[in-house]
């Protein structure tokens, strides 16, 4: 019996059945991959973390701009944790200043409004009405949820552009 | 003439705005737009020294607050100038002394942020731009 030869056809398929099992295994992780990815961002607005505006974004992104939406969120949250900053320093002042407090989170809003991030915009406005009405701890609890909202979106964009990559 | 091209009018737009999203979305729309020369200003001041120095525009796009002079100002000394450019106020907010305020001081329109391709088509077919 010729054994190197059954060796070399037993290595043969020993290969061609990892080289298999490896391809099914990529298959699988890119149609998971895919999966998620087409049900990620329609659960976003489900819950009303993004409205309409985010489809806006995206029908701006082209061949010239293949980035554009990455870009434009990149720039909002780089505002955006600024902006929050400067509004928790601006509520510990002594006496407040709501105007200016106003003048921020209208910022902030409008800012949040650009990328679609419904959420933080529907807090923004309860925030802009403790403002208004002088009510330091409506704004200090609208201020907590802004924070909350914003984290929780910065986490939820991070991971859909990074399965956006894989892709 | 058969076979001459058409030639597209360039539209000229100013866009007044201090912060950096709102820059790059408005850029992004009137790219998409095509055929728009694009000038922008930081504040109110700028934007005034721009209309007087660049000459006609046919679209001033202004936000309501920004820093040195807000969008009202602004567009009450373009209108002083003798400008008849139509204006458009921007703002995220859209409370009634906002859009008041804005068509008090000259401005023909008012439009809340964040702008988007429909809000841009509207305002260029109402002023019939592009």
């Amino acid at each position: 019996m010729d054994y190197s030869n059954l060796r070399r056809q037993i290595i043969s398929m020993k290969k061609s059945l990892f080289d298999q099992k490896r391809l099914l295994l990529r298959a699988k992780f890119l149609f998971t991959t895919k999966l998620i990815f087409f049900i990620f961002l329609p659960v976003l607005f489900l819950q009303g973390y993004l409205d309409e505006q985010f489809n806006q974004l995206e029908e701006l992104q082209d061949d010239s701009s293949p980035n554009f939406v990455e870009e434009v969120v990149a720039l909002f949250f780089k505002d955006s944790s600024r902006l929050l900053t400067n509004i928790e320093q601006a509520l510990e002042k002594c006496p407040q200043d709501f105007y200016r407090l106003d003048s921020l989170v209208h910022q902030f809003k409008g800012s949040g409004s650009s990328i679609g991030a419904l959420r933080m915009k529907n807090e923004c406005s309860m925030f802009k009405a403790h403002c208004n009405e002088r009510n330091l701890e409506g704004c200090r609890r609208s201020l907590q949820k802004m924070k909350r909202e914003h984290a929780t979106l910065k986490q939820k964009l991070e991971t859909y552009f990074q399965v956006n990559s894989t892709l | 003439m058969a076979g001459a091209a058409v030639e597209r009018k360039v539209i000229r737009v100013l866009l007044v705005e201090d912060e950096e999203i709102h820059r790059v979305l408005a850029r992004a729309l009137l790219k998409a737009v095509g055929g728009v020369v694009l000038d922008e200003a930081g504040n109110g001041a700028e934007a005034v020294r721009r209309v007087r120095e660049a000459g006609a525009y046919d679209l001033i796009l202004t936000d309501r607050q920004m820093p040195v002079m807000d969008g009202h100002e602004a567009t009450r000394q373009i209108r002083d100038l003798g400008v008849t450019t139509p204006i458009v106020g921007l703002s995220s907010d859209c409370l009634d002394s906002d859009i008041d305020a804005f068509i008090k001081a000259g401005a023909d329109d008012f439009t809340p942020k964040p702008l988007s391709k429909e809000k841009l088509n509207r305002i260029l077919a109402k002023y019939n731009i592009a």
